[in-house]
Order: C-alpha cells, then structure tokens, then sequence
C-alpha cells in the first residue's frame, strides 16, 4: 500500500486551482495597519545631497515618512548594515545612507493610511543627488581606474581566488590541441506571479519583531536579519505564509526588505505592510548573476579533455549581500559537470557594479557554469570535426567510478551517465535528426542539434560558501558544514496525526509527498495526515539550512520527515510490545494497528497506543514520555568543511541531466524555433512522478527563457530598461516547445529514500543546449554562439 | 537616444531669430507645457506634463539658453524631474538665411532619460521624442508665420 513513487495527485490543488490558497497579501493584518510604499533611486550611482518630505508628509493619511539618515541616525541601535559573505568591508544598508549605488535603490519609505495616498506622497519629495559616474560591465568595473562603488573597499572586487587541482599545467604541455574561448551568461531572473511581501509590527512591551513574509530561507539568514536589527534571534519571530506563488529562488532577496520594514514598524510604533509592485520585482529585488567565463581546455587528438582553466567573473551588482558571492561557488564541487577531468585551475571573482544586488535564482550558478562548459564540449567536436556525440563518451565518468571524486571535491554519490545519455541520443533518434538536418539545408533550411550533459546538484552544504575564504581565512573563524533539515511528527490526543516541516514551500507540493511519505511509515492513509508547512521561527523546528531552496526537499526535507515519523513509529512498536507482552522485532506495524508477525490475531490498533500515550500514560512502559511529539533533524555526514587544500563537497547529492534539442533558426529574420527537446534526468528514486514531472517542466520553461529571450539590461550609463513584462521578455505556453521527458533511476547510497533533489534540472542546461544547437544549425555562417538570450535581434545581427 | 533634422521658416533669420527665444512662444510650443518663467537670464522654469507609454506625469523642468550666436545659433538644455523620472536634453538650434524672407533652421539634439520612463518607456522613446519635437516645430513654424504677419 506504498504511495511513495506513485504519481499521485498534489493535496495543494484543490485550494489553488479554487482561489482558496493563503499567500502573503491573504494574510489577516495586525490593527492599525498603514501600507508602504518605497521611493527608489532613478541614478546609478549618485551622492545624495538632500530629501525633502515636508510637502509629502503634510498630506491628508501620510503617517510617516523614513529616509535611510532617520533609520541610521535615530535608531542607530536598531539598524545596523546586514553582514556580508565575504570579507570586504561593504557596507550595505536596506535603504540608501549617503550615497544611492543603482537604480531602484530604496531612498525613503512612506507610510499612509493606503497604498494610493502613499504612492502620490513620492511625487511631493524632493530629491537633490550629486552624480557620480556609473560602470555596469563586469571587466571595466574590476578595473582599477573604475569608478568606485564603496570608498572603503578601495575597489569594486569584492572576492578573488585561485583554485588548482591536480596538474594542470602537465595536462596542458602534453595537449594534442588547446581550445579556448570567452563568453558571456546574462543578468536574468525568476519572475514569480506572487512578488515579495512583508508584513511587520513591533510590540514595545516583549521587543519583539513579529514579521509574515514569503520569504523561503535559507533561514541561516535570519541571524543575519536579526544582527542588522540589533536584536537577539529569539526576537525576530519569521513567520512564512501557507501558500507562496512562487519563487524559483528570489525570494531569498527579502533580506533587506524584512530587516527595512521591521526597522519602520518599531521606529514609528505603526504595524505595517508592504507588497511589491511588478516594476519594483523586475528593477531592485534581486536577480541572477551575470557572469563573463575565460575557459581554455588541454585536449587530446580523439577528444578527450585533460585539463581546464577557468575564469569566472561574476557581477553581483551594487552591494555583494549574502549569500553572495556563492554563485561562483555552489557548483565547486561539480565544476567539471559530468566529465572525468582531474586537472583544473579555476580563478574567482566577485565584481560589485551599478546594477541590482544579485542573489538566488533557480539553478543558483549552475547555468552560468554550465553554458560555458557545454559550449566548449560542442566546439571541441567542431574544431577536431568529431561527432559531439562522441565527444561527450569520450569525457563522460565511467559508471563503475561511483562514487566518483571530482577534481574540486565533489562526491557524486550515485549515476549511470552512460545509461542516460545513451538514452537520450536513442530516444531523440540522433542519427535520423541528423539525416533531416542534411535534407533541410539542401531545402536551404537550417537546422541545428544541441546536447547539453550536467549534473545536478541539490541539497548545499552550507560549508561550501566558506570556500569564498583562503584555507588561511577560513581558520580564523569556527568550520561550517551540514545541511541540517527538520521536521515533526505528532499525534493528538483522538489519533489524528500533524507534520510541521520547516521546507517553506513555494508551489513544490512539499505537503502532498510529506504526507506520502508518513502514511508510508506509519500505515496511516495520507489523506488523514495534517501538513503544516507555514514555518513559525519561533515554534517551528528548524535549522540554518532549513527552507527551500538547491532542490533540498527530495535530498534532506522528506529524510527529515521520514526519520521524524520512524520515531514515532519506534514508540508506538514500544508501547504496543507491553501491550501484546511480545518482542518489538517480532512485531510489524500496517494498515493502522500493529501486529505479531504470523499471528494478525494478536493485533493492537493504533489509535489504542496513540491513546494510552495521552489519556493513560500510567499504563505506557516504565520510563516512557507521555505525548507523541517526535522531531528529526536530518543532515548529511558527508555535508563536510572544506579542506585546507580547498576540496569541497558543495552538496548533498548530485543528479544528472542530458538533453538533446533540435532547432531551427531563419535567417531571414534571426527567430529561433525549438522544434524538439528531449530531456534524461536521473534524480535517484522518485518520491512522486506526477510532481518531479511538474517540477521538470516548469525548469525547463525557465531555461528556455534564458536561452532565448529574458535579460535585464541596463544602457551604458546604469540606467535599467527592462521594468515591465512587454520590456523583459518570458516565455508563455505557446513559446514551450514539445518535450520528450524520461527517467532513470539509481538511487543515492546517502539518504534514506534513495530520492535527490531535481527542481533545477534543465534551467541549467537548456540555455547551453538550446545554443549549441543554435551554433551547430549556424556552423556555415561562422557564427559561435558565445552569450545569451538567442533573441531575433542578435541572432540577425550575428548573421550580418 | 539622438536625432536631427531641418525645416523651412518664412521668415527672414532676424526675425525667426526673435521668435524663437520668445518665451511666450516657447511655452505655446512645448507640448504639455503648463508654465513657463524666466528665473534668470536665459534660464526659465517650466512645469511640462507629458506621458510616455504608460508613465504619465509631470516633470519641474529649468530650460536654460546658452552659447547665444545671434541671431544664428543656441543650445537649448533641459532638465526635467518629477513622478515618472528625469530628462536631460540638449538640443542645438542653427539658424541660416536661405533668402530676405526665407531661414532654414537645422537642429540636432541629444536625450537621456532615467527612472520610470527608462524602465518601461525605453521601447517607445525615440518615437515620443520625435512626436514632441516635430509638433515643437509645427507650432514654431505657425508662430513665426504669424509674426511675420503682423
């Protein structure tokens, strides 16, 4: 009567296919509640001379208003600038101080009686800066006649670092060929229906902080939001609502925006509420990291790549804020993807311009690795005229070396690269798309075949943001590892069973498979098994890795779960074996009662046991608690530091994806059509397919997105021009191509399910397969694709 | 976002000259513009209303003249700040008698937009600044028509 790996249907939908969810703006509010709106900075960079608010503040339903000199001056105790992650000495405040670092930046929050009368106020204020010049590309902000965002760092490199593993400069001198090219991953983001929201409110008497935001972790956050608060963790009370419409990571961004609002609230003894607007979202919440690669690879004659040397340079827009600069280092472990390839230098950077704050996207870094690399493995076949195919073989790990280490330190725990990619090349019929690309182009049609083979890594070890520091560094402050999860199980008084996780999902279906995998344990049908996944910091159990974010549900979130509710099961065998005076090993637990293994007459239901725990705890064996309340926290023991020669195993677990695209490209007007896209993945066991499946597609979407049309763009001078959906192009339905999707499945050794996380999947890899399609459909023309998205407008240009 | 062009006045350069730096006219001229006052020598403030895409408002606005050529050239320079964003624009105006009666006014400008009107009006810009311009020289054309007229 398992449901675990069954597709079933997700719990969730009924209330939101119907209306009836509770996201953010659904929330009742405290009494007296005022809305916020937030004035944002229209330069780039530029030193604020003056704000003047009289002629706003005289305005009827104006209750107040807050520029960063009011926060910072008059409650200097109570807001100080958020800790970054690296250690420059960049100061970043929710609000601007003195100086405004890129457009949006918030300057003044006003507080009114409604959202109408707070966003005409903006219109009353007066605002003198001071310009100053602004740079917006990476490699001209790292230079040092840039100019400078924050005077105290001295310059806009925020993290620097060499990595070498293995011997790469042998792997080069015995190259047979030394292929390198640079490219560009553009700034994009994840745009969700639901924006951010928050809602705030102080109470003098016990000092507390009570916020509602949908913000989803990871709540090793929340310290630092309680640190810029001045106020100890126990006082900032976090609360997540029920239902959050989307994040695809951004909502980790709510940072700055928990810590302005909860700073408002207590300075003008007001509770107040704050929703984002659509403009706001695209301008100054948070977004991808664009990133500019130098990557040259040591290869031999049949193909097979012995070395790399790598350069990434990562924007992180105006402020370095955490978890940045961890794009350049969640994927460490798996720099080297799904290749076999020992020998690797790496250098870092992380490079503050006058763009948004980076942060969080789906495929966190992973995208921005995996695009240069896969390009390269394509041009590798072109440059020695081999099949990509057999490009790909040759560099692929060998099945039988899992679990295999890679260079950086990654420990792949499980796969079957082979397998996968033997089953993609099959099921897209490789050599048939092969033959129709030859008969198109006699027709003067130009089709193009893209591959794109990556690992996907879930579940971080939040160890791994460490190696932003030297070994040196590192050994000043105390070690960082794990990927703690938790979770709770209890049973009420009249045998109804709760689950509280600490997941903080946004549209996973985190309460569906919750409850598949407690009615797995305990013999109880999910259907009667309550999930709460609201997560409360100050009830909830949960940890500096809890939330939602790096595919951690599949990997640690339901390994919690499912040890929680092993606990539970151990008491009730316990308490039945006084029960039934027979051994726990000869007892077996099913279908709601517990019986003797070969003797279902001897049998005890469950609700006996869960009744005598609380009704009649004088009965339960001696030394027993009363109550059924387990909690599990979950971590991985091989979640370890990183070591002083810079190995880290930066996640938990790590899938594999292969993907085959088939593209058109007209020349004529430079539009790109998906016509085919097939996709492996292999994510261990699948808890439930019908939601792996959801989650595949909704990456894939994503990914193509990225591919073909989404960037913000800034013009030259920082101002940003991409604020509205008609500016900042996403795929819709009709944009989704058709997509064949299956499965393998070999289960990870390290957790209890054998499941692995597989939210991001082709986010990662279709921006590389799609253009290496696209450079293989446009191989006459000369063309190598090196940035993204493939919009008409560039491709034609490329063309001419 | 720049552009340029020319049209024909039917006036002779002088007089063209005159009343093109006529503040009266310029603020009957400029689309949406609700005011118009000298604050100084060659330096007006102006309340100038105009919408772009969706981001419609109003800009406080100094025009200020400078590198005076008379009666041949000018720059005009304008800074506008309000709701929607800011404008800077810097135009400049050349003046040439064809004959007695006839000047050729050729002029060339350079705009940078920022805030609002740059985030979601950036596709509709060039076209708005154009539409502005061109009916800027309509009007322009008919005043000195009339003037020369009278």
């Amino acid at each position: 009567m398992s449901s675990l790996g069954k597709p079933m249907n997700r719990v969730e939908d009924a209330r939101l296919l119907t209306g009836k969810g509770t996201y953010i703006d659904d929330l009742p509010v405290f009494p007296n509640t005022k809305q916020v709106m937030i004035m944002r900075s229209t330069l780039p960079h530029a030193r604020i001379k003056s704000i003047d608010v009289s002629e706003a503040l005289k305005m009827a339903g104006v209750e107040g208003i807050l520029t960063g000199q009011d926060l910072r001056q008059d409650l200097r105790q109570d807001l100080d600038y958020l800790p970054v992650g690296v250690t420059a000495p960049v100061e970043y405040y929710p609000i601007a101080i003195e100086k405004v670092r890129y457009v949006g930046e918030p300057i003044a929050v006003i507080v009114a009686k409604n959202r109408y009368i707070a966003e005409d106020a903006i219109e009353k204020i007066k605002v003198e800066y001071d310009p100053l010049p602004a740079v917006v590309d990476v490699e001209q902000a790292a230079e040092p006649d840039a100019p400078i965002l924050h005077e105290q760092v001295g310059s806009n490199v925020a993290n620097h670092r060499y990595f070498h593993y293995g011997n790469a400069d042998q792997a080069f001198a015995e190259a047979d060929h030394i292929i390198k090219h640079k490219f560009k991953f553009p700034k994009y983001s994840a745009t969700p229906v639901e924006t951010y929201g928050v809602l705030a409110s102080y109470d003098h008497a016990s000092e507390v902080h009570t916020v509602h935001a949908n913000f989803h972790g990871p709540f090793i956050l929340h310290s630092l939001m309680a640190k810029a608060l001045k106020v100890p963790s126990s006082h900032l009370r976090l609360i997540t609502p029920k239902d959050n419409g989307g994040s695809y990571g951004i909502k980790a961004g709510l940072v700055p925006y928990i810590v302005l609002m909860a700073a408002v609230s207590k300075k003008l003894g007001l509770p107040v509420k704050w929703i984002e607007d659509r403009q706001e979202h695209l301008m100054s919440s948070s977004s991808g990291t664009d990133r500019v690669t130098y990557i040259e690879a040591a290869v031999k004659k049949d193909g097979k790549v012995t070395g790399f040397r790598m350069k990434f340079i990562d924007n992180v827009g105006a402020y370095i804020r955490a978890p940045e600069p961890a794009c350049l280092y969640r994927n460490h472990g798996n720099t080297t993807g799904a290749y076999d390839v020992p020998n690797l230098e790496l250098e870092t950077m992380a490079v503050m311009s006058n763009k948004c704050p980076t942060g969080l996207i789906r495929g966190y870094g992973g995208q921005q690795t995996y695009f240069p690399l896969e390009r390269m493995m394509h041009i590798i076949a072109q440059e020695l005229q081999l099949d990509p195919v057999d490009v790909i073989r040759k560099n692929l790990i060998a099945t039988e070396k899992f679990p295999f280490r890679t260079a950086t330190g990654g420990v792949y725990d499980s796969g079957d690269y082979f397998k996968a990619f033997n089953l993609v090349v099959e099921t897209g019929k490789y050599q048939e798309l092969r033959q129709r690309q030859e008969e198109a182009r006699k027709e003067g049609r130009y089709l193009g075949i893209g591959f794109a083979c990556i690992v996907e890594p879930s579940g971080s070890n939040m160890g791994y943001v460490t190696i932003a520091l030297t070994p040196e560094e590192r050994a000043k402050s105390l070690p960082k590892s794990g990927c703690p999860e938790a979770a709770t199980v209890s049973i009420d008084p009249m045998g109804n069973v709760t689950v509280r996780i600490s997941t903080t999902p946004s549209g996973q279906g985190h309460e569906t498979v919750t409850a598949q995998i407690v009615s797995d344990v305990l013999g109880i049908p999910a259907e009667r098994i309550r999930v709460i996944a609201e997560l409360d910091t100050n009830t909830s159990a949960w940890s500096i890795a809890s939330g939602s974010y790096s595919s951690r549900f599949a990997a640690l979130g339901s390994s919690a779960v499912y040890h929680a509710a092993g606990k539970v099961k151990a008491k009730l065998i316990k308490i039945a074996s006084s029960l039934l005076h027979t051994p726990e090993d000869e007892l077996e637990l099913q279908e709601g009662r517990v019986f003797v293994k070969g003797q279902l007459e001897k049998q005890v239901p469950l609700r006996r046991l869960t009744g005598l725990a609380h009704w009649n705890p004088a009965d339960l064996p001696a030394g027993m608690e009363a109550g059924i309340y387990e909690t599990a926290y979950f971590s991985l023991p091989q979640a370890i530091q990183p070591d002083e020669n810079d190995l880290i195993n930066s996640s938990a677990t790590y899938g594999f994806v292969a993907d085959l695209v088939l593209v058109e490209v007209m020349p004529d007007t430079g539009e790109v059509r998906i016509e085919d896209y097939f996709t492996v993945h292999d994510a261990g066991t699948l808890l439930n397919p019908k939601i792996v499946d959801g989650q595949i597609y909704g990456g894939l979407a994503h990914g193509i997105g990225g591919a073909l049309y989404e960037e913000l763009m800034y013009d030259h001078r920082g101002q940003f021009l991409t604020g509205s959906f008609m500016d900042y192009l996403c795929p819709t339905a009709p944009e989704i191509p058709r997509v064949t999707l299956k499965h393998i499945e070999t289960p990870s050794p390290l957790t209890p399910l054998g499941a692995k996380g597989l939210g991001e999947g082709n986010t990662m890899s279709a921006p590389a397969a799609v253009a290496n399609a696209v450079s293989d459909a446009l191989e006459g023309f000369g063309v190598r694709i090196d940035t993204l998205p493939l919009s008409p407008n560039y491709i034609w240009k490329l063309l001419r | 976002m720049n552009g340029k062009g020319s049209i024909t006045l039917e006036a002779g350069v002088e007089q063209a000259w005159d009343v093109l730096l006529n503040p009266e006219v310029l603020a009957k001229c400029i689309m949406g513009c609700n005011k118009l006052e000298l604050v100084e020598e060659g330096k007006y403030k102006a309340d100038l209303s105009v919408g772009i895409a969706a981001v419609k408002g109003s800009y406080s606005s100094t025009i200020e003249l400078a590198d005076l050529e008379k009666p041949k050239r000018y720059k005009l320079i304008v800074k506008g700040e309000g709701g929607p964003g800011h404008v800077e624009a810097t135009g400049v105006v050349d003046l040439s008698a064809v004959d007695a009666n006839t000047t050729t006014l050729n002029y060339e400008y350079e705009a940078e937009v920022g805030g609002k009107v740059a985030m979601i009006g950036q596709r509709m810009l060039g076209g708005v600044a154009k539409l502005i311009i061109n009916d800027f020289f309509k009007k322009f054309s008919k005043e000195v028509k009339q003037a020369v007229g009278s």
